[in-house]
């Protein structure tokens, strides 16, 4: 067994189950399948925003331009499927977010500029060209979006919302590409220490620039389902979606200089987040407070994990 | 006789299960160098630390000038007078030469409550300081700037300008040029007659033969023997280091095979790497030889390498893998991931090789692994534990197996034993002979003149990017005649 399963690397997970138990003691609320079901919705369009901010951050970057990336997809998405059908809005979706990650990942790795400014330049630049091509207005068609298409956004496959399922089949795929592969092997290398890897053969520009790919694609899967669930492309989602990625990836202990992160616990990340949002709603924690709250959370567990690997 | 100027009692420290140091007596005094050898893990590395306040003894005592001292971080350790040269360099590099020497304790100049930094004075001492040691950079230039020994030259320099009782050099000289050593030497002299108390942490045995007064050899967290000048030899101290055997075997006779590789490596002459040899490259700090290195593996700029006869032409080092040749970079956190585990780094080259339809098998690549730590002897046989966790010496082995993983042809190695200690050094030599025998071929590069004779059957002697010398076994190699061909 490696060090990989041990306590320690559980953290995250019992600190989920003890915020749940604690809520769940604190309102009984909690734990009625209707709030449960709301967290999994909630939970699931982060998720798998914070899947493809756990491939950049392992490589050891940074994207602060998926909330724009998702409203953008979202809008062309709704835009295209209302002339051409919904595969064909779902697909164009999608590649736009992809294109974003692959302007983001040259940028990036070509060019060797800070990531950090790279991705804040995209989040507004994508973010003003989704208010230009959609007038600053929803898109929804004059009779709204496809039915097939607003029904995916709410309905369910054996009693588990369609948009639930998106993320855990995702999540089973994309451990496989991180963690069973290669290159995923090679994306952990070079965020772990670029030189080493660029000197034992790794084609290290080519592993960083593929990261914000998968990031930015997912943030458009991520804008598609947010398109679903609101019956329309909204040039203003998805604001502050990449703090809280970011936040949930960190939670799941990720190291932001890279080299580290796992799929499943950057979810669990996101589960943590939601939950905590969600408990205090229930205890009518005043939303003020609500933020303050989630502000200290991010900083305490951050905190935590420098002292634990310290010792 | 004088009062110590540091004594430590009865030290003893424990990290997890692992006793490093196990009550250990050890004293300098002014005016004194004082030697402390060991192998890597001996507890050498701890117990400086302790004496200079970065870690806490579980037990024991520290006195400084017969006063007890308890030292809480290292800046009570500097307030104390005890300055600390750790081999991992402490500067900014994008900070000047002065602001690095000045850190910490910066000349200002007062307007009243206003205080600014006195830049003109800034300069002028670290003009003065670095002029003790021979070396006369710009003040104004960023240390990212300077070489790995230029590097260690300010961080001397700055240990320099402090006011210190004792001054402790863990490995000062590992990086060093010949030259610059002697330099180094002629400072520490200098101190010692104005009764500065010295520590000098080494593995170069001929350097405590050279200038220490007393030697302390420290095994498995105990002292093994102390000495005084003139009561020890090489070999008293490489017996008390290991209590077992060193590299005494005698080269191979060269026995030329097949052309591997060849490459114009300074532009002009072309240098052929054949089956069973092993060629050294020889030069000053500057003189390009790791460079010429660096070009063979496809860094830098594309080159064209004619491999096995074939004309190839390396973009990238995966060319370079890709046609069968391995390097060891000259530092180790350039060859290991450190914090990732041994069992990924050796990984790592060989993705493809442990990868059956794109899949990682996971089978395949512990039994890798396991043959590999057990080939080249990596200690503890841990494959889950991260790299920065093992000692130079095991983590120059596991560099090492990473390229023996892949059965490469030619290995290229920069300072494959800088900094480590005697018994791994030996093994690394051996490794490296019988890579070769198996019909492979190694380019070594050496500051130690005295490794490339003892290793190669050619040495390049290379000055101002261009090779100047080629020097055969049967014409005669040492290291005096290497020393006057690359103009040291």
């Amino acid at each position: 067994m490696s060090y990989r399963s041990s306590l320690a690397g559980q953290i995250p997970l019992l600190t989920l189950l003890l915020l749940c138990a604690a809520t769940a003691l604190l309102t009984e609320r909690f734990l009625s399948p209707l709030n449960l079901t709301n967290i999994l919705v909630q939970s699931s369009i982060m998720a798998v925003i914070a899947m493809g901010m756990t491939f950049v951050i392992v490589g050891g970057g940074f994207d602060l331009s998926v909330g724009s990336t998702a409203a953008l997809a979202g809008c062309v998405a709704s835009m295209v499927m209302l002339d051409a059908g919904i595969a064909a809005g779902v697909i164009v979706g999608v590649f736009a977010g992809a294109l974003v990650g692959v302007a983001n990942g040259l940028i990036i790795a070509f060019l060797s500029v800070n990531p950090f400014i790279t991705t804040l330049g995209t989040m507004v630049l994508v973010r003003g060209i989704v208010f230009l091509i959609t007038g600053g207005a929803p898109v929804s068609g004059e009779t709204g979006l496809p039915g097939a298409f607003v029904a995916f956004g709410s309905d369910r496959l054996f009693g588990v919302h369609y948009l639930v399922w998106i993320p855990a089949l995702l999540l089973a795929l994309l451990s496989f590409v991180l963690h069973a592969t290669p290159y995923g092997r090679r994306v952990y290398a070079t965020g772990g220490g670029r030189e080493a890897a660029y000197l034992s053969g790794v084609r290290v520009r080519r592993v960083i620039a593929s990261t914000y790919v998968w990031c930015g694609a997912l943030a458009g899967v991520a804008g598609v389902m947010l398109a679903a669930r609101l019956q329309s492309g909204q040039p203003t989602a998805g604001e502050f979606y990449e703090l809280t990625a970011i936040a949930a990836v960190v939670l799941g202990g990720a190291a932001l200089q890279g080299g580290e992160g796992t799929l499943y616990k950057s979810v669990i990340g996101v589960l943590i987040m939601i939950v905590l949002g969600n408990a205090l709603n229930l205890l009518n924690v005043d939303s003020y407070w609500q933020r303050v709250a989630v502000g200290a959370v991010i900083i305490a567990a951050a905190a935590a994990e420098r002292l634990r690997s310290r010792y | 006789m004088s009062l110590p100027a540091l004594r430590a009692e009865g030290i003893a420290k424990h990290f997890d299960a692992t006793l490093a140091l196990d009550s250990v007596d050890f004293d300098v005094r002014p005016g004194e160098i004082h030697a402390l050898v060991g192998e890597n893990g001996a507890g050498k590395s701890t117990l400086i630390r302790i004496l200079g306040g970065a870690l806490r003894p579980d037990r024991g005592s520290i006195h400084v000038a017969g006063r007890l001292a308890h030292f809480a971080s290292p800046h009570d350790a500097i307030a104390a007078g005890i300055v600390t040269i750790p081999q991992e360099l402490r500067l900014v590099p994008a900070l000047s030469i002065a602001e690095n020497i000045a850190l910490g304790d910066l000349p200002v100049r007062r307007f009243g409550p206003i205080a600014m930094v006195d830049r003109a004075r800034m300069r002028e001492e670290a003009r003065a300081v670095l002029a003790l040691l021979d070396f006369a950079p710009d003040p104004g230039r960023p240390v990212a700037s300077l070489s790995f020994a230029e590097r260690q030259l300010v961080a001397i320099a700055r240990g320099l300008r402090r006011r210190c009782r004792v001054f402790i050099l863990d490995e000062p000289t590992a990086a060093l040029e010949k030259r610059e050593i002697e330099r180094l030497f002629c400072v520490l002299a200098r101190m010692q007659v104005q009764g500065t108390a010295i520590i000098h942490i080494t593995h170069r045995l001929d350097e405590v033969i050279a200038i220490a007064d007393r030697a302390t050899v420290l095994r498995d967290g105990r002292v093994a023997a102390v000495s005084r000048r003139g009561a020890f030899s090489v070999s008293d101290l490489v017996g008390a280091m290991t209590g077992g055997i060193a590299d005494t075997e005698a080269p191979a006779p060269a026995r030329a095979g097949a052309v591997l590789l060849a490459a114009r490596l300074d532009g002009a002459t072309t240098v052929e790497l054949r089956g069973g040899e092993v060629i050294g490259l020889a030069g000053l700090l500057g003189s390009g030889a790791e460079r010429m290195l660096h070009r063979l593996f496809g860094l830098h700029e594309p080159t064209v390498v004619e491999v096995r006869r074939r004309s190839r032409r390396f973009k990238h080092p995966g060319d370079a893998i890709a046609a069968g040749i391995g390097m060891v970079p000259g530092e180790r956190g350039l060859g290991l991931v450190l914090d990732q585990s041994v069992r990924d780094n050796i990984l790592l080259p060989n993705l493809d090789v442990v990868s059956r339809n794109g899949r990682l098998d996971r089978k395949a690549g512990d039994r890798l692994v396991a043959e590999l730590m057990e080939f080249v002897d990596i200690r503890p046989r841990r494959p889950w534990l991260k790299a920065r966790a093992l000692s130079g010496g095991n983590q120059q082995k596991a560099i090492l197996a990473k390229w023996l993983a892949r059965a490469v042809a030619v290995l290229l190695l920069d300072e494959p034993t800088q900094g480590i200690d005697v018994a791994a050094k030996a093994q690394i030599h051996l490794l490296i002979r019988h890579f070769v025998e198996r019909g492979n071929a190694a380019l070594v590069k050496s500051s130690e003149l005295g490794e490339l004779a003892h290793l190669c059957g050619t040495v390049l002697a290379v000055r101002r990017d261009r090779i100047v010398a080629t020097i055969d076994r049967a014409a005669g190699l040492d290291e005096r005649r290497l020393r006057a061909e690359i103009g040291g």
